[in-house]
C-alpha cells in the first residue's frame, strides 16, 4: 500500500521488535518486559495523559497497562493483530475505565471546557514524529463531525450516546459518523505505514 | 448480520459503548467474523491515533512498573487452541456433514476433517483454503503408494495433506493419518476421500504425522509400518 520503496522502515523501534519482545515477556522474560517498556511507555503514558489529563492518575493507568500486558502476555494471539495495537488497546481501556470512575462533578467541568492537548513533554524521535505527522493529516481528511464524534469518544471517554447528547445529534447519526470517521483514518493510515 | 447493530463497530472499537452494549455486541460478535475482522482494523487505526500522543513518561514510573511486575504472577496461556480455531473458521459457515475426530495426544491435540457435503468429489474446503494461505509452506513425498502433498499455514495454525496422488486401496484397506509424540502414535483419522485429502490443527513441536495402510474402518493402533512420515515443522 501507499508508495512502495519510499518508505524507510526504520531499524529498531519497529512493531516486528514490540512482537517478538511479548512473545519473550510470555514466558516470563523480565528483561524483555523491561525493553516492551522502553518501546511503549511514551505512546502508554501520552495517551494515559490525554484521556485521563491528571499527571499522577496517567502514571496509575500507565502502570495498570503494562501490568495487565505482563500478567496476559501468554494470552496475546499474533494472529489477530499486532502486538503493539493489542498494549494501546489496552491503554485506552484503561484509561477511559478511569475516566468514567472518576467523579462526575470532574468530567462536567471538562464536558465544557476546550480541548487541552498538553504537549509539555513529547516523546522526542524521528519515528515518533513521523507517526504524528501522519496521523494529523489523516484525521485532516474526515468530515468536521466525524473528526468531533471520534475524538470525543476517543480522547475524553465519553460513549457515543453522550457523544449524540454533547453535539445535540440523533444517536444513529453519531454512531454512523463514528464509524465512518474511523474508516476514513484505516483507510488513509494504510498509506502511511 | 444486523446492520444497525454493525455500524456500532466503530463505537466498539474505541470504547464509547455502555457496558450493556457492549456486551450485547461483543455477543454479536461471535458470529459475525466480517465485524471482527472490522474492529480489528479500526482499533489498528485508534492504536496510531492515541500512540500519536506520544509523552515520555516520568522516569520514577518505570522502576515502580517493574518492581510490581516482579511480584506479579503471570496467567498461563490458554490451552484450547483447537476449540478456538475451530469456533474462528467455522461459525461463520453452515458446514453440513462435517465429521470431525478430535483426539487428545502428547502436548497437543490433532484433528482429521473430513469435509463431506460441501465439496461433493473434489479437494476439500479447509484443504484448499491451507494451501491457498499466503503463508503456506507445501512439500510433496513420493512413496510406495503415490504422492503425498502437505501443506502447512502458521498464520491459519493448521496443516492440510492432499491425497489425490495416493492409489486407492482395495475395498478392505484404508488409509490412516497419525499423529506421532514421544514415540506414541494416536490416531488423526481415517481418510475416507483420498480426492478430498485432510486437514488438522498444526500439531504441536515434537509431534511428527505418518500415513500407515489399516483395516477398513482404522485401527487403534498402527499395524503396519507407516510409509510416509512428516514433520509438520519441516515442511
Amino acid at each position: 500500500m501507499g508508495e512502495p520503496g519510499l518508505r524507510l522502515v526504520p531499524a529498531g523501534g519497529g512493531s516486528a521488535d514490540v512482537d517478538v519482545l511479548v512473545g519473550r515477556v510470555a514466558r516470563g522474560d523480565a528483561s524483555a518486559f523491561e525493553a516492551l517498556y522502553d518501546e511503549l511507555s511514551s505512546a502508554v503514558f501520552g495517551l494515559a495523559r490525554r484521556v485521563v489529563r491528571d499527571p499522577a492518575r496517567a502514571e496509575d493507568v500507565t502502570q495498570e497497562v503494562f501490568l495487565e500486558v505482563w500478567r496476559k502476555a501468554a494470552r496475546f494471539d499474533s494472529a489477530l493483530g499486532k502486538a503493539k495495537t493489542w498494549v494501546m488497546t489496552i491503554a485506552h481501556r484503561r484509561a477511559v475505565d478511569a475516566v468514567r470512575r472518576s467523579e462526575s462533578q470532574k468530567r462536567q467541568d471538562e464536558r465544557t471546557a476546550p480541548e487541552q492537548v498538553s504537549h509539555d513533554e513529547p516523546a522526542d524521535s524521528v519515528i515518533a514524529a513521523e507517526e504524528q505527522g501522519a496521523v494529523r493529516e489523516c484525521l485532516e481528511t474526515l468530515t468536521d463531525l466525524q473528526l468531533e464524534s471520534v475524538r470525543l469518544a476517543y480522547f475524553n471517554g465519553y460513549t457515543y450516546n453522550e457523544v449524540a447528547t454533547l453535539l445535540e445529534k440523533p444517536l444513529p447519526t453519531i454512531k454512523t459518523r463514528m464509524r465512518d470517521g474511523l474508516i476514513r483514518l484505516r483507510d488513509c493510515l494504510e498509506g502511511h505505514r | 448480520m444486523s446492520t444497525d447493530l454493525h455500524t456500532l463497530s466503530g463505537a466498539y472499537a474505541i470504547d464509547a459503548l455502555s457496558e450493556e452494549e457492549a456486551r450485547e455486541f461483543d455477543r454479536h460478535l461471535q458470529e459475525c467474523p466480517a465485524c471482527r475482522e472490522e474492529v480489528r482494523e479500526l482499533r489498528v487505526a485508534a492504536a496510531r491515533m492515541g500512540a500519536a500522543e506520544a509523552l515520555t513518561a516520568p522516569p520514577a514510573l518505570k522502576a515502580r512498573v517493574l518492581a510490581a511486575a516482579d511480584q506479579l504472577p503471570q496467567l498461563p496461556p490458554k490451552v484450547s487452541p483447537l476449540e478456538t480455531v475451530r469456533k474462528r473458521r467455522w461459525s461463520a459457515r453452515l458446514v453440513a456433514a462435517a465429521a470431525v475426530v478430535v483426539l487428545a495426544l502428547g502436548g497437543g491435540v490433532a484433528v482429521l476433517e473430513s469435509q463431506r457435503g460441501e465439496n461433493q468429489g473434489g479437494v476439500a474446503a479447509t484443504v484448499t483454503q491451507v494451501f491457498q494461505a499466503g503463508d503456506a509452506h507445501t512439500k510433496t513425498v513420493q512413496t510406495d503408494h503415490g504422492s503425498v502433498t502437505v501443506a502447512t499455514s502458521p498464520s491459519m495454525g493448521r496443516m492440510a495433506v492432499r491425497t489425490d496422488g495416493l492409489r486407492a486401496l482395495g475395498g478392505r484397506h484404508v488409509y490412516q493419518l497419525w499423529a506421532i509424540h514421544g514415540g506414541t502414535p494416536t490416531s488423526a483419522g481415517v481418510v475416507k476421500d483420498l480426492k478430498a485429502g485432510a486437514a488438522m490443527a498444526m500439531p504441536s513441536r515434537g509431534t511428527t504425522v505418518a500415513i500407515t495402510v489399516e483395516p477398513e474402518g482404522g485401527s487403534e493402533q498402527p499395524t503396519t509400518a507407516p510409509f510416509v512420515t512428516v514433520d509438520p515443522r519441516s515442511v
